[in-house]
């Protein structure tokens, strides 16, 4: 999978090195700003409330 | 020059398409699949790194502008009491986290911000100024500012002061609770009688979740009013606080 992406971009390897590290970071700050802002309260490890039915989000039905 | 046009040749011509060509599609399969069971575990890398630092730099950064906001709400001195934007700051010598905003309500909204919030719902919090109650609180242990993330180190006697525009309420810890199930809703009751007292009186409670990293369970401090003191022109920190 990444020696195909590799083997499709353009240029040397050096040219090849910058697009990839340019698409790293492109895919960290898209999971960083919009993945993981959504997928935190789905997940139970962030209510700190006591609560009888639900502190809010799906984390609290776990 | 030589070397760059050689490896040129290597990359755009024959040779890999020939190589992949002539790989078991199974190979190649399971090959993918190894790199996205990696890619998995990077996310997931990345997931705790978000989760565990980045939330507290942005809930950091939120906390230290609406706390500048209130604090300059506050700027001419001490007054009538005034909680827009905020009632207070909470300072808890013990927990080495400064001081902590304090606002309404304790939806994830809220605490996100890298603050505390007093309990609305399933039992409405007292506030300090009331003549009696269970001043309740919550804020994070890890993350989002993580407010309360030390508050395993609050032992029996320490103080826990709230400071509103006008006064300082110094309260001292006299029971601690582990563990608790999050639905005992019993601990933030106006006179919380799992910690032992069945009088009606100033109370604070502080919860968060424990253990650390997890919101398993509930951790729960309480603290009695010991004494309130004015606030002065300067803004003099009570005894407790130096």
């Amino acid at each position: 999978m990444y020696g195909w992406i590799w083997r499709h971009l353009p240029g040397n390897a050096w040219v090849r090195s910058v697009i990839s590290l340019v698409l790293v970071l492109t895919v960290v700050y898209a999971l960083f700003q919009y993945v993981f802002p959504w997928a935190e309260p789905l997940l139970p490890f962030g209510d700190v409330t006591v609560d009888g039915a639900s502190a809010g989000g799906a984390g609290a039905d776990r | 020059m030589a070397a760059r046009t050689e490896h040129d040749e290597r990359t755009h011509t024959s040779p890999p398409p020939a190589r992949r060509r002539g790989r078991h599609p199974v190979a190649t399969a399971v090959s993918v699949f190894g790199e996205l069971l990696i890619t998995a575990g990077l996310v997931l890398a990345l997931f705790v790194a978000y989760s565990l630092w980045w939330t507290n730099v942005l809930a950091d950064r939120e906390a230290d502008k609406q706390g500048d906001t209130v604090r300059s709400r506050w700027a001419d001195g001490p007054g009538a009491l005034d909680t827009k934007d905020g009632i207070g700051f909470l300072h808890v010598p013990a927990m080495k986290n400064g001081e902590v905003l304090v606002k309404k309500g304790t939806d994830p909204k809220t605490l996100n911000n890298g603050i505390a919030g007093y309990y609305t719902d399933p039992v409405e919090s007292a506030l300090p100024w009331d003549d009696e109650g269970n001043f309740t609180l919550a804020a994070h242990r890890d993350g989002r500012g993580a407010k309360f993330h030390n508050i395993h180190k609050l032992k029996n006697g320490d103080p826990v002061v709230f400071e509103t525009k006008d006064t300082w309420y110094v309260y001292k810890v006299y029971k601690t609770l582990p563990e608790t199930s999050k639905f005992n809703v019993d601990v933030i009751r106006p006179v919380p009688e799992e910690s032992g007292v069945e009088e009606p009186g100033r109370y604070i409670t502080l919860t968060t979740c424990t253990p650390v990293y997890t919101s398993k369970y509930r951790y729960i401090v309480w603290g009695e009013l010991e004494r309130t003191e004015k606030v002065d022109q300067d803004r003099t920190v009570p005894a407790e606080l130096r």
